[in-house]
């Protein structure tokens, strides 16, 4: 058989965000492929050494438009701990509910676009919907469906009363009913078991090679989890489990974020029942010391890195973001090789693309 | 001749395909929007659809021969329109002779054949993978799906569809008896109307629009047409082969029982669509030769001894 190329990308039925692929099949077998990155490149790490440090807060929570909240509270988190002030308890228990919903819905979306690439549909209106209930809940609290505009350097910009902590108690009760549905069809169907089985598995030692994370480098049975390893607090005072499964193929994938939805919904009830009274904020100075600090937080893709570097004025000196999708997509030409044409949407669903994330 | 000018072009020809095919194409994505939580849409938008279709630019790439690529939908739909006038509807037939079972069984292969050859002959890398997987299907599920209908024809003794169903007046209706058999059919009828969940060939996510991605304009209206009057086509002739009615009736109590049946089968088909997920290829013609081609050689052999 003779070897074509499709071209995947940057438009095409299985993206959401522009990114191009090349591949090379023969037949319905896949050969190997390219991939090129940097259509929604924005240089927002540029942009930031231009804005001061309160204007940034609402640039950073551009940089994704599935995972806005971590962004913003891994930056503020960096120039707290660059400021040295104390945040009070009840902001870091009201960020930590934003960031456990936020996984909720983007892990949601995330399935639902995989339901839809593997046509079921069903799956994906009702993984849809239920996603609605979380973002209800953030636009509850923040007033934002997707931009949250939450928090502050100090602490966050919200509080809750008893009225909308009872809303939100019933509504991610109602939301784990509802959810529980869906991840029982998709961890029973068995049409989908048999296209996701052993599909395009990687190794932990590929993981490691390309320093992969999150949900795809627990499926191949790499542990980590920066809610765990290195955590902001509340994570610190919270106990949860961080599931690792070790087949690492397309159904692992599948399984481990099946299990963190779960996850996810148990640490809402919990740091509902465990937030403490108190101030939601603090007030800060504007200039904040030079000095550099690494912050590491749990994005719903997994590791989210910052690097920052103040030099004693209002504007940052250098602000670097590392991505998690950055990482999974140098995996992907590795993928691209021993499946089918057929397979490429389970493979591409697996990584849970976040393109705008990657470039930035 | 006026009198044959009527059947062909109004009834049970080309006027009342048409409405029928629309039809489905509504209830279709109606009672699938219903099984996923949506409202769907209102019941004018496929006949909006096909209007704004063929007032649409017809382009197609550099170098396809023109001429062949608006042939294939037009030979599709009479090779489908011809079909429908040989299935018996409501007890109503015009053309009946002995064999055309056969007849209709091959002009509803015409399609799958000629979407085969839009794929090959539109010069693009989808059309092409679209093109050979509708191929593939087809060599999966048409080897079960005619295996299944020789059931219904060597029970009643007959290779007419009219001779089948009058024949279920004695006997009842033979889904009784081969409930197998409709199965079978009832599948190889999704692989034929390339429906979810055997979309293979046309499956957005993996090819794009299958080979159908380079038509656009009046001549992809077509082929939608030529789609939804196939399933039409297909759903009477299920009827008539597996639920052909006890004993006779007013024609229009028929009528009504036709029509019930006709929801019944369309309600299986769009509930097969939201529930389950597509196949691979290569899983599908396993399924077909592993699964379904012995079970319908089973049902066969079950009907033969059961005659004897």
């Amino acid at each position: 058989m003779t070897k074509i190329t499709i071209p995947i990308g940057p438009q095409h039925p299985l993206l959401k965000e522009p990114l191009s692929m090349k591949i090379d099949i023969s037949g319905e077998r896949v050969l190997g492929g390219s991939l090129r990155l940097g259509y929604v490149h924005r240089g927002i790490e540029r942009l930031a050494q231009k804005r001061n440090y309160v204007q940034n807060v609402h640039l950073i929570e551009r940089v994704c438009g599935i995972c806005s909240h971590i962004h913003t509270t891994t930056y503020c988190h960096g120039v707290e701990s660059l400021l040295n002030v104390e945040v009070p308890i009840r902001a870091y228990y009201l960020r930590a509910l934003m960031c456990e919903l936020e996984r909720i819905h983007s892990h949601l979306l995330w399935l639902g676009i995989l339901a839809k690439h593997v046509g079921l549909d069903t799956i994906f209106m009702h993984a849809w919907h239920d996603r609605e209930l979380a973002l209800d809940i953030m636009e509850e609290i923040t007033g934002g469906r997707v931009l949250h505009a939450a928090n502050q350097i100090g602490g966050v910009r919200f509080d809750l009363d008893e009225a909308q902590v009872a809303m939100i108690r019933t509504a991610v009760e109602k939301l784990h009913i509802q959810v529980e549905g869906v991840l029982d069809v998709i961890e029973n169907e068995p049409a989908l078991i048999a296209r996701t089985r052993g599909v395009a598995p990687v190794s932990a030692d590929m993981i490691k090679k390309y320093c992969v994370v999150g949900p795809i480098a627990r499926a191949s049975g790499v542990d980590v989890d920066m809610r765990r390893d290195n955590p902001i607090p509340p994570y610190d005072q919270m106990e949860f489990s961080v599931v690792t499964l070790p087949d690492g193929d397309a159904l692992a994938r599948i399984l481990v974020r099946v299990h963190e939805t779960r996850e996810s919904i148990y640490l809402c009830e919990r740091i509902l029942r465990d937030i403490p009274e108190g101030p939601v904020n603090t007030r800060v100075p504007r200039k904040v010391p030079a000095g550099e600090v690494i912050i590491r937080s749990e994005a719903p893709r997994g590791e989210l890195f910052y690097y920052l570097r103040s030099d004693g004025t209002d504007k940052p000196a250098r602000l670097k973001i590392r991505t998690p999708t950055l990482a999974a997509l140098c995996l992907l030409p590795e993928q691209m090789s021993a499946i089918q044409v057929a397979d490429i949407p389970v493979v591409l669903a697996g990584i849970d693309l976040c393109v705008a994330c990657a470039d930035r | 001749m006026i009198e044959g000018l009527f059947y062909l072009l109004l009834f049970p020809g080309l006027v009342f395909q048409v409405v029928c095919g629309l039809a489905y194409e509504w209830l279709d994505r109606k009672l699938l929007a219903l099984f996923q939580r949506r409202v769907g849409p209102p019941w004018y938008q496929p006949l909006v659809d096909m209007i704004k279709l063929f007032s649409k630019e017809d382009l197609l790439p550099k170098g396809v021969n023109e001429r062949i690529a608006g042939l294939l939908p037009l030979l599709s739909l009479s090779a489908v329109l011809t079909a429908g006038l040989y299935v018996p509807i409501a007890g109503f037939s015009l053309y009946a002779f002995e064999g055309d079972l056969i007849v209709i069984s091959f002009l509803m292969s015409v399609p799958t054949l000629a979407y085969y050859l839009a794929g090959i002959l539109s010069i693009g890398i989808y059309s092409l993978l679209g093109g050979g997987r509708s191929l593939l299907q087809y060599f999966s599920y048409e080897v079960p799906f005619l295996i299944a209908l020789i059931g219904p024809a060597v029970m009643a003794g007959s290779w007419s569809v009219e001779g089948i169903m009058t024949s279920q007046h004695l006997l009842g209706p033979f889904i009784l008896y081969q409930p197998l058999g409709f199965i079978l059919a009832f599948v190889g009828l999704i692989g034929k109307l390339k429906r979810d969940p055997l979309d293979i060939p046309s499956a957005s996510s993996e090819v794009v629009g299958g080979s159908l991605t380079e038509y656009t304009g009046s001549k992809l209206a077509l082929w939608h047409l030529v789609m939804n009057m196939q399933a039409v086509v297909g759903i009477f002739l299920l009827i008539n082969l597996y639920l052909g009615r006890s004993g006779m009736t007013k024609p229009i109590i028929a009528i009504i029982i036709f029509i019930v049946e006709c929801l019944v089968i369309m309600g299986m088909l769009s509930a097969t669509s939201a529930v389950f997920t597509r196949l691979r290829i290569d899983q599908l013609a396993g399924v077909g030769w592993r699964i379904l081609v012995p079970l319908a050689f089973a049902q066969l052999a079950f009907v033969i001894l059961m005659g004897v």
